[in-house]
């Protein structure tokens, strides 16, 4: 080759380099954008696993370690299934399944031998979940797992509220790849989520839109010949059977002589009392002096709050045995909640996801049933350090009856939110974080404990309970007149 | 057509190569079993097949452009062979362009034969034609093609051992291009110049993974035919720097 031609080609390759920089700076926007949602760092991964996805290989690695993680789900091995969660997430940060089965595990699968949760995974479980929303923002799935999360395990009902919500607004795709509207079960917690806040007209104006939504697909179905028409039909019988019922339930609380049909105004066509025909809106007040509004609903015969008579004791006959009992003026199935503390614990959302969590803090969540209004049996937190360390000085000890959680045979007696029943001694009426929701009327029992109490069994007497007043102060709650009945107007 | 003739030569001789059928006969056979994998993640199984495969094309590819790319011209000088073809009317940059087709015509075969069968195993499993993956294959294509040109140009002055640890550690610096990139806006400035160097001078082979996009419909890439377009340029104009190095290392070298 000549010396001229080898200049040439020298002198070629500056434009042909420069055409590939200024290519390359064209593209990384776009690269950015594309890559730019899928935040999740590196925390936890060992470097053995970099390799896959240096050569481009992340998501055939991640397929492969997901297989491997579902052996470690079938041989109970969960704590083997985190790292690779975090690995799979990194390699392919829109595998839906494995940021909501990672979560589940979390949350729900770390429990000690009396299979208690162990509540200091569930911040990590929320914050892998908010990850994968982060990373997925089209598609429905991850919001309602941390609204069912939310809603069924935090029982943060507004917080539940608010993912259930972006979940109805996204979308899903189906096995061709297709864009189809979320399934009618995010519109369902919606609305349960809805109830359980005591927003009751919207959850029956939730359950309106739910049904007319089924109809217009059912219709579709239905022309079409096809065969899920069968299924939307069993959902939509759900929906009314869940609309009528909320229906019933509300206005039960006034009258008896309504027939709850869907529109959930008609009263029956016999009067229970008198045999003959009741005459159209029978349950609504028509005269002043019936303690309401002429024209709104009548209150119940019950027109009293319901005393519960709650109070609670403990003793630990062991080192970290604990044994409460207590009684409780509430049908058989009411549920107490007994949550043990640390004093300096709050409950807390984390910015990124990891892993590791505070070994030294201590979280005893459990809930006993109610038998013959009385409850309590043995906690044993002894066989478990890893989980319970009592390192701190001090502990909240906090039983606990929140109605809005509760099955819907007791609510049916206490209220939605508690406004059907009260304490002399224990009652808390604090405000929703949802503006709009009526305030809860709980019922709260605290001791503070501290390490003699839990360790050396020193007796827990009512020195040691702290006004409820107080532990409201501490946990940031905002406490309202505990005259109030709330969510009494319908 | 001396080019195309030394190309044609290539590909015959590459295609009797076993380890290159052996490679290709493996790929096929994991891509036809990636259904089996489906069943054990039911709601991704689409998800793991469609990565399965693309992993499968780009690992069989990574590998036959990789051996085949190392050996064709140290093979020629060690075999003597290189002296009856330069003593013909050839001229050096006619065998190196010669020698770079035929690696990635053979190389291109190889991931069209790969590409059908995924393709119809798709078609097979799911029902549906799945015409979004040919941009996957086409830019696995791109980044073999690239990679094919950065190890002619090795195998110009490296021994063939050399060579592929050379090529494989730039293709796994280059896949890395989205974390050389966030670096160059490292608060360091002499880290920020030097992730700006590697960033635009080392191949970035990152550019061609779109397999997230492929795998997961709801992923959407801005102007995506002008994306291709610009990666198969970019592909072409790296490549073609490569070949005009390597040609004026071979053609200063003693053979």
């Amino acid at each position: 080759m000549s010396a001229a031609t080898r200049r040439r080609l020298l002198l070629a390759i500056v434009p042909l380099f420069a055409a590939v920089v200024m290519l390359q700076a064209r593209q990384n926007p776009v690269i950015r954008e594309m890559r730019g949602r899928e935040r999740t760092p590196l925390i936890g991964l060992s470097t053995e696993f970099i390799l896959g996805p240096m050569l481009g290989l992340g998501q055939a690695v991640a397929g492969l370690l997901w297989v491997r993680a579902d052996e470690f789900f079938h041989e109970g091995d969960y704590d083997a299934i985190l790292p690779l969660v975090r690995m799979i997430t990194w390699l392919d940060p829109h595998q839906l399944d494995v940021y909501i089965t990672g979560a589940w595990h979390l949350a729900y699968n770390f429990t000690d031998s009396g299979h208690r949760s162990d509540r200091r995974y569930i911040p990590p479980a929320q914050a892998l979940l908010r990850e994968g929303f982060h990373n997925n923002p089209t598609v429905y799935d991850i919001a309602f797992e941390l609204g069912w999360q939310n809603s069924d395990k935090v029982r943060n009902f507004h917080e539940a509220e608010q993912w259930f919500r972006e979940a109805t607004v996204r979308s899903t795709t189906d096995e061709q790849g297709r864009k189809q509207p979320p399934p009618m079960f995010t519109w369902h917690q919606l609305a349960h989520s809805l109830a359980r806040q005591g927003l009751i007209d919207e959850s029956i104006a939730t359950w309106r839109h739910v049904l007319s939504l089924t109809d217009a697909q059912l219709k579709e179905a239905r022309e079409r010949n096809d065969p899920q028409a069968w299924s939307l039909a069993n959902v939509r019988a759900n929906q009314l059977h869940n609309l009528t019922l909320t229906l019933k339930r509300k206005f039960s609380r006034f009258t008896h002589e309504i027939d709850f049909v869907v529109d959930g105004k008609q009263t029956k066509s016999i009067d229970m009392q008198t045999g003959r025909p009741s005459p159209p809106n029978a349950y609504l007040a028509t005269r002043p002096n019936e303690g309401v509004p002429i024209g709104q609903p009548r209150l119940p015969a019950l027109a009293r709050e319901w005393e519960t008579a709650f109070d609670a004791r403990v003793t630990f006959p062991e080192p970290m045995v604990m044994e409460p009992r207590g009684d409780f003026a509430m049908g058989d199935g009411a549920r107490v909640t007994i949550r043990l503390h640390d004093y300096d614990w709050r409950p807390t959302q984390l910015e990124e996801f990891t892993f590791r969590v505070d070994q030294t803090q201590t979280i005893m969540i459990d809930q006993h049933s109610v038998r013959n209004y009385a409850w309590g049996r043995t906690i044993d937190m002894s066989r478990d350090p890893k989980m319970y360390s009592f390192t701190r000085p001090e502990y909240f000890l906090v039983f606990e009856f929140d109605p809005r959680g509760t099955s819907p045979f007791i609510q049916d007696r206490t209220g939605w939110c508690g406004e059907g029943m009260t304490d002399r001694r224990f009652l808390v009426v604090k405000r929703q974080s949802n503006p709009n929701s009526p305030p809860v009327r709980l019922i709260r029992k605290v001791f503070r404990l501290t390490r003699d109490h839990i360790l050396n069994g020193a007796p827990v007497t009512d020195a040691d309970i702290v006004p409820n007043a107080d532990y409201s102060r501490i946990m940031g709650e905002v406490v309202l007149s505990p005259t109030r009945r709330a969510g009494l107007a319908p | 057509m001396v080019t195309f003739a030394i190309a044609r030569q290539t590909v015959e001789d590459m295609l009797r190569r076993k380890i290159l059928l052996i490679l290709l006969i493996v790929g096929v056979c994991l891509i036809a079993l990636g259904p089996s994998l489906g069943f054990l993640t039911p709601r991704e199984s689409s998800a793991v097949l469609r990565s399965l495969g693309l992993a499968v094309i780009l690992i069989a590819g990574l590998l036959i452009t990789v051996i085949s790319g190392i050996q064709v011209i140290p093979t020629e000088i060690e075999r003597r062979t290189i002296y009856t073809v330069l003593s013909k009317p050839v001229q050096r940059y006619q065998f190196v362009l010669g020698k770079f087709l035929g690696g990635i015509m053979t190389v291109f075969v190889m991931i069209v034969a790969m590409g059908i069968v995924f393709l119809g195993v798709l078609f097979w499993h799911e029902k549906v034609f799945a015409p979004d993956m040919l941009k996957g294959v086409l830019m696995t294509f791109c980044q073999m093609m690239l990679l094919g040109a950065l190890t002619i140009f090795f195998s110009t002055f490296a021994p063939p051992v050399v060579n592929f640890f050379m090529s494989f550690g730039l293709f796994i610096v280059g896949n890395l291009s989205t974390v050389t990139e966030s670096l160059t806006e490292n608060r360091n400035p002499v880290t920020a110049i030097m992730a700006t160097i590697v960033h635009y001078t080392i191949p970035n082979f990152g550019n061609f993974n779109i397999q997230n996009k492929l795998i997961h419909p709801e992923i959407v890439i801005k102007n995506e035919m002008v994306f291709l377009t610009q990666n198969v340029v970019y592909a072409v104009l790296y490549s073609a720097v490569l070949l005009v190095l390597a040609i004026l290392v071979f053609d200063k070298r003693e053979v």
